[in-house]
């Protein structure tokens, strides 16, 4: 019962993501840090949902859709890592780095999926497209205009489905996960903060800012400066 | 009257039909849909012909004349969709004065067609190059701190931004029509979006220091401090990567294999 829910919940979740990243407002619900914290809070696994986000939104940080152009698909990514993550953590009882992890190795590749099946849903547009036009020829001018909201749909199924299909292989995956020896969780946990780093430079040379490295490396010298400071005054 | 004192009666801009505000406030929310059918040939034209659909039924009462002007609107159209905005303010504003009969069709065609570019380019580098990856990097660097409420922050950040500018930009669109872009070049979107494009790298410099460390602290053992600046290794060269072009995937994948691989057998 708790399986079904969470899986019909994390597949909701992703269609609406999908529509609102492609078709209505953009106002960023669909970035990965918000896509992903919310995938997780319905799935009853926020950790796994934010710290999932966040990895995959420093990396998808540079990504814009400009012009033409279409970027790889980080909400797709996004609501499938977390969903798949939440359910590792509803099936092992555990939200883990090692677990994050995993599903970020696991799902991260959807971002390109996505994308191809972006271009793919765009032949159904350009049908609609053209009906709407044959459509305002013939005068009947309302249906014309309606096409226009026809064109959401199939993102919203899609997608939908694609974030229920990955919220599913967590779950079937968690038995899996338990059994893994002491030695490889920890080895996945440590791929976290690396894959963050990654991300983090990514993301860096992403920003689009001049000096980008020299902005990053100084706010990162200032963190570890800080940092070691905090602990001498504790552990003098 | 003496040809002085003809000079100096003030010339009235012709008034054009006013729109209800109903009307322009639903063109407005009509306008959140201008991606739905986005399609390679007509781009946003569908969307278009969508969100200003309200104001030609009022403007255009009779049916023969409103399929012209959706027609009209119906051509190829793409533009930043925030910045689109500010274009169908301006295409009100034009459609108001083409069904007093004070212009012809080709102004507002000639005004689509002018300003698309420039202002997708606009509202690129400023939404989506600036805006978006500052906030984005911001409020990742914040969620070691304020947890999920960093993801709240993220979106009442953007759009305390984002939604007042939106509006903004239609009113402005509304009210000046061709002179939107004088007021558009005031708001200095370029010299902004630089400054929050340097805190969006400063944000994802902070973001990885700061988990190495906390990692580092977590783990038991001599050797996870190591592990942790190896980790800020990876993030520096990685940077040195990505400049060369490396694939995104393939130094992911990499550094979590290496990582890995020593976290197990450390």
């Amino acid at each position: 019962m708790v399986l079904s829910s969470h899986v019909a919940l994390a597949g909701i979740w992703g269609g609406l993501m999908a529509v609102e990243r492609r078709a209505f407002l953009q106002a960023m619900f669909s970035r990965p840090l918000v896509a992903a914290t919310g995938v997780g809070l319905l799935m009853d696994d926020l950790s796994s949902g934010l710290y999932v986000g966040l990895v995959l939104e420093l990396f998808y940080l540079g990504s814009a859709n400009l012009g033409a152009a279409l970027p790889e698909n980080d909400t797709l990514a996004a609501t499938g890592c977390a969903a798949a993550a939440a359910a590792m953590t509803g099936g092992t009882g555990a939200s883990t780095p090692a677990i994050w992890s995993l599903a970020i190795l696991m799902f991260i590749w959807l971002g390109h999926a996505g994308r191809f099946i972006d271009r793919a849903l765009e032949r159904y547009s350009t049908r609609l497209e053209a009906r709407a036009i044959e459509s305002a020829d013939h005068g009947e001018l309302e249906r014309a205009v309606r096409q226009n909201v026809w064109g959401m749909w199939p993102h919203f199924v899609s997608f939908a489905l694609i974030t229920a299909g990955c919220a599913l292989v967590g779950f079937l995956c968690a038995p899996w996960v338990e059994l893994l020896p002491l030695r490889v969780a920890r080895g996945l946990a440590w791929a976290y903060p690396a894959m963050a780093s990654v991300a983090a430079a990514i993301a860096a040379r992403g920003s689009h800012a001049r000096h980008a490295a020299l902005f990053a490396l100084s706010a990162a010298a200032l963190v570890i400066l800080g940092s070691a400071a905090a602990t001498l005054r504790w552990h003098p | 009257m003496s040809a002085d004192a003809a000079r100096s009666v003030p010339i009235e801009e012709p008034r054009a039909v006013s729109l209800s505000r109903g009307v322009k406030w639903r063109v407005f929310f009509r306008s959140f849909l201008l991606q739905a059918s986005w399609n390679p040939q007509g781009m946003q034209n569908l969307g278009l012909a969508y969100a200003l659909f309200p104001a030609l039924e009022e403007l255009y009462p009779d049916p023969q004349r409103r399929a012209i002007a959706l027609r009209r609107h119906l051509t190829f159209f793409n533009t930043h969709p925030y910045l689109a905005a500010a274009m169908l303010g301006g295409v009100l504003y034009h459609e108001q004065r083409i069904a007093l009969g004070l212009e012809g069709p080709e102004p507002v065609t000639n005004f689509k067609a002018a300003l698309m570019g420039p202002l997708a380019a606009l509202g690129d580098g400023f939404f989506w190059l600036s805006l978006k990856p500052a906030t984005g990097a911001l409020c990742a660097g914040l969620v070691p701190v304020l947890h999920a409420w960093a993801a709240i922050l993220f979106i009442g950040l953007y759009n305390a931004v984002h939604l007042p500018l939106r509006v903004r930009f239609y009113r402005l669109g509304l009210r000046l029509g061709d002179k939107v872009v004088d007021a558009l070049a005031q708001q200095q979107l370029p010299r902004r979006g630089a400054r929050l494009r340097a805190l969006g790298a400063s944000s994802a410099g902070a973001l990885a220091a700061w988990l190495a460390i906390v990692f580092g602290r977590n783990e038991t053992g001599s050797w996870a401090p190591a592990l942790a600046a190896g980790c800020l290794v990876v993030g520096a060269l990685s940077y040195w990567l990505v400049a060369r072009r490396a694939t995104y995937y393939a130094l992911l994948y990499l550094a979590a294999l290496l990582a890995a691989a020593t976290g197990a057998f450390l």
